[in-house]
């Protein structure tokens, strides 16, 4: 395998673009990925916190910190993995994560692996989806990604600019992607407009360094408040109606009680 | 004079009658208290090289031309392997060798859980072996598996013969109960995350087998290697000098042992075979799970007339039937008892011993009952548990050597005292309680063991034994009992452990017998040395004279003083235990069923202490990795294919540091009369045996929900929560 440090975006020639690589060693370790060639994009793509502009090279560790960040934002990231791997992580990268379906990571021939069954809908499955999950149960694990939705952010990438919230897409049986990022395409930049007020609450298995069972980050602009989850669908999810027209599976029925008493909980912190 | 006994040998609640060379324990012993040295808190002798790096783990160690064995394990969890081509894989780049069923001990063609070991392939890099082992062309037949231990019981596929514990009549116990309580609990398989996987490297020099090994039992690698191989003994050399993590999952060779020196034999290299992280998740062992269906009779003033427990230990392919009715057995007077353990043979991964095997399990559920019992009772569970306290062994009526579990409840009085305010510090929706549980175990060791010491003409000491230090501490241990008996600062004593080639037979480290066996045979040791010098400065300076020990010693130039001590024989006709009880504050948040654990209180009695901080941190590890099993440790296996899920370190969840609570160790430090010279029991284990019960039962003191099943995740406290809302409606409705 070889590490390549191009001196620009232009010369990636096909190879796996890798950033902090808190996502692509394991993956590649795993077999998930398979690549000869590794190009070390950190140094060419844009770093640091310029008002609402982020570079897509920031790391957790720089976001959890600034204040220029929402609270949401950067609770989101404080909540995230481990320190040692928000001091490497980076924000795009993160967006970017695969699920952590068991199934999915053990290479199981799942619908997402191109297979015709998600294993976890008829196996064990207590970390998955509450919505959206009739094709694929797998949970979106960014943090991150839902207080980007939440907020309203947009990503600049090589080829356009879109909202956050269009990266990603709910697998189907005739296009199991996850994201609308296109082979080549890099993220550079993420703008995240400010809130009047804003959270993020989060359940997990133990204090720290876990997926979220559910997150929920809340943003206030005026008297409008967006809910985003993350951990409840195969994509982080805007809630835009009662936690009621959810879909849970018989292993992740706990996960709406949770996200029930979370959401009200972040309502009631960014009340005006 | 050594001595031939026979005696009861016991491990980890296994108990055989062996013959026993031992020489008598002639020391007096030290009076109880803080000594010069003993008794004092010691940090660790190789803290810093450990801290630094420089500690070198077999994972560290590094050979001349070192080839890399991987395991081909099976992908069925109930399959034969009809026929196995290496052909492929032996003609891929840099593989050296193959091997199959039949030419290493515990590879087998036939496979009752996935991942057991069928085959193994050796190549220049790990790489070249990990790629070669997809080109190894295996042809399954599939046969039937079984994964649910109560159907396993129910179709008499059992490990071996149920075990049926009686003592006095338990139907006449049940009908003179004033109240009766009934529960099933369910603990589940948790694995044991040592820090070092599973691994060996060995090599041949001449005849000789070498075996670098990450153990807890340096001579039963020897023995167990020498008998399947069919070589002497003294041809095989064990080495094992740092350790990092075992929790009894490493007390024998394995697999990869028998892959690495059968790959070294065919290669004439030293073969490398580590387990990864996954493989550690899959085939290095697990705490079995268990369903426990218990009952407790007691009269209105709380005496227990009856105890019975129906357990299903839920072993998996293999392994062994671990005492889960242990501490029903042993921590309560009560006349009347009826315990049957099932072993249901399964076909998933093999039980292994961990960190007290079956008293983890059998204390939540025995506890939990208590404290059911209590609630019924409407008895303080403190109380409940000192009317029923047993002077005497309770399985025979033998004396116990030494025993303070009233000392510990005594103790534990101002942390129970503290309930009031605990509870008073609720809110709306985050309910705080406290809840207690006792603690009953072995620990206290045995013979044979034995150390020798060198003493130079610096008055420096090396202690050389061939025990293993598997993280705990013991080399510390060994030099602070060597420096208090010759009277030299503990600086000045080097320990060598570890090499079975150079130091002579000490025991395994399980059962917590390591510091109660071996610290006796260093100080004998060192009494046999300090002897010797008292006689050379007899000879030097006359009768009874003050002397220097440098100028005296100096005499000796490049030679030494040589002693050698054993460990004596235990009391005979006497039960040999450890006691303690834990006091565990928590938080439930309960819309979201998030429990915090705050504080535990764990007051423990394992005679004399002899490294207050030592001590400590195992009571520290043993709360925080019983933390892990009672909130969010759990083995979760599909139940289609038998796969094991959690096999990363983010899947299965490990207590973090965030995790940990407040942890006040009180320890009764009172040395045991009657045992060896120092009076000092084991720590490694009683501390995790508690936790999940102190937990549980605080959980109820503050939410009134009846946990009967680990871990106590999200969803389980929410259930339980929602059964307790249901029950309380239904008295309500009742009324």
């Amino acid at each position: 395998m070889e590490l390549l440090r191009p001196s620009s975006l232009e010369e990636l020639d096909g190879a796996l673009p890798i950033a902090g690589g808190t996502e692509i060693v394991p993956l590649l370790r795993e077999g998930l990925l398979d690549a000869e060639k590794l190009v070390d994009i950190t140094g060419l793509v844009p770093h640091g916190i310029n008002g609402t502009c982020i570079g897509a090279g920031a790391t957790l560790a720089e976001l959890e910190v600034d204040p220029q960040i929402p609270d949401v934002l950067r609770e989101a990231c404080r909540l995230a993995a481990s320190p040692q791997l928000r001091n490497m992580g980076s924000i795009a990268g993160n967006l970017l994560q695969e699920t952590r379906c068991w199934y999915w990571r053990l290479d199981y021939p799942c619908r997402l692996h191109g297979g015709d069954r998600c294993h976890a809908r008829d196996g064990e499955h207590r970390e998955h989806a509450i919505f959206a999950n009739d094709f694929c149960a797998s949970a979106h694990p960014s943090d991150v990604a839902a207080a980007l939705v939440a907020l309203g952010a947009t990503l600049r990438t090589t080829s356009r600019e879109l909202p956050v919230r269009e990266l990603y897409r709910v697998p189907t049986a005739d296009d199991r992607r996850t994201t609308t990022l296109e082979p080549g395409e890099i993220v550079l930049e993420l703008d995240v407009p400010a809130a009047d007020a804003s959270a993020y609450l989060k359940a997990m298995d133990r204090k720290r360094w876990a997926f979220p069972l559910v997150g929920v980050a809340a943003v206030r602009r005026g008297a409008q408040t967006t809910i985003a989850l993350a951990g409840v669908a195969p994509v982080p999810w805007i809630l835009d109606g009662p936690l009621d027209e959810s879909t849970p599976l018989h292993g992740t029925a706990f996960k709406v009680e949770i996200a029930r008493a979370l959401v009200e909980r972040a309502r009631a912190a960014v009340a005006g | 004079m050594a001595r031939l006994i026979r005696t009861e040998k016991e491990v980890e609640g296994r108990v055989e009658e062996v013959w026993l060379v031992v020489d008598e324990d002639a020391l007096e012993q030290w009076p109880a208290g803080p000594r010069n040295i003993v008794g004092k808190p010691a940090t660790r002798n190789d803290g810093l090289a450990r801290a630094r790096g420089q500690a070198r783990y077999t994972a560290d160690l590094q050979f001349p031309g070192m080839l890399h064995a991987v395991v081909l394990r099976s992908p069925h969890a109930h399959a034969r392997a009809r026929k196995l081509d290496f052909q492929r894989a032996l003609a891929a780049p840099g593989v050296r060798a193959a091997i199959g069923p039949g030419d290493a001990p515990e590879l087998s063609d036939l496979c009752e859980y996935q991942g057991s070991p069928v085959a193994a392939v050796c190549a220049d890099s790990l790489r070249e072996a990990r790629a070669a082992l997809k080109l190894v062309d295996a042809d399954w037949e599939l046969l039937e598996p079984l994964f649910d231990s109560e159907e396993a019981v129910a179709r008499g596929q059992l490990l071996e013969e149920p075990r049926r514990r009686e003592r006095g009549d338990y139907e006449r116990g049940l009908a003179e109960a004033d109240v009766v309580v009934e529960a099933v609990y369910r603990t589940q398989s948790v694995l044991h995350n040592s820090m070092e996987t599973h691994q060996a490297t060995c090599r041949w020099e001449g005849d000789t087998l070498e075996v670098y090994i990450s153990t807890q039992y340096v001579w039963g690698v020897r023995s167990e290697v020498a008998d399947a191989l069919g070589m002497p003994a003294d041809k095989v050399r064990v080495v094992c000098d740092y350790m990092g993590g075992g929790f009894g999952s490493k007390n024998s060779p394995g697999e990869y042992t028998f892959v690495a020196a059968e790959l070294a034999r065919r290669t004439g290299r030293a073969v490398r075979c580590a387990l990864t992280r996954r493989e550690e998740h899959v085939a290095a062992g697990n705490r079995n799970s268990t369903i426990q269906r218990l009952t407790v009779g007691a009269r209105s003033d709380g005496t227990l007339t009856a105890l019975g427990g129906e357990y299903v230990n839920a072993v998996g392919a293999d392994g062994w039937i671990s005492m889960t009715e242990g501490p029903m057995l042993m921590l309560y007077e009560c006349p009347n008892l009826r315990a049957t353990t099932y072993g249901a043979k399964i076909n998933l991964p093999p039980t292994k011993a961990f960190r007290a095997p079956g008293f983890v399990e059998g204390t939540f559920g025995l506890e939990c009952l208590l404290d059911e019992l209590a609630a019924k009772l409407e008895l303080d569970p403190l109380e409940l548990r000192r009317r029923n306290h047993s002077d005497t062994d309770p399985m025979g009526g033998k004396a116990y050597s030494s025993k303070n579990l009233e000392e510990c409840y005594r103790r534990a009085e101002p942390h129970w005292e503290r309930r009031q305010e605990v509870r008073s510090s609720s809110t709306e929706t985050v309910k705080r309680g406290v809840g207690m549980a006792s603690q009953v175990w072995f620990g206290g060791g045995g013979p044979p063991s034995y150390a020798w010491i060198r003493v130079g003409s610096d008055a420096r000491a090396t202690v050389v034994t061939a025990m293993q230090d598997v993280g705990t501490g013991t080399k510390t241990t060994m030099a602070m009992v060597a420096a208090e008996e010759l009277g030299i600062p503990v600086e000045d004593v080097t320990v060598a452990v570890g090499d079975s080639l150079r130091g002579p037979y000490a025991t395994l480290s399980a059962g917590s017998s390591t510091t109660p066996s071996i610290a006796p045979a260093v100080r004998a040791a060192a009494a046999d040395a300090r002897q010797q010098i008292e006689e050379m400065a007899e000879q030097r300076y006359g009768k009874g004279k003050e002397f220097d020990l440098r100028e005296l010693l100096s005499v000796l130039g490049n030679s030494q003083i040589l002693g050698k001590g054993s460990r004596g024989p235990n009391p005979a006709g006497m039960t040999v235990l450890t006691f303690g009880v834990q006091v565990a504050e928590v938080a439930v948040d309960i819309e979201t069923g998030e429990v915090t654990v705050d504080r535990i209180a764990a007051i423990h009695d394992v005679g004399r202490v002899i490294n207050p901080l030592g001590a400590s941190s195992q009571i520290e590890g043993g709360i925080i990795q019983g933390i892990g099993h009672t909130l969010s440790e759990e083995r979760v296996v599909d139940l289609e294919s038998g796969t094991i899920l959690t096999t990363t370190l983010d899947a299965y969840k490990l207590p973090t540091i965030a995790d940990v609570p407040e942890i006040i160790t009180d320890l009764v430090d009172e040395p045991d009369a009657q045992l060896t010279s120092l009076g000092s029991k084991g720590i490694g284990e009683p501390p995790i045996i508690p936790v999940a019960a102190a937990i549980a039962n605080a959980i109820r003191d503050a939410t009134g929900a009846d946990i009967r099943s680990l871990p106590i995740s999200r969803e389980e406290m929410l259930r339980a929560l929602a059964e307790a809302r249901e029950k309380t409606r239904g008295a309500a409705a009742a009324v």
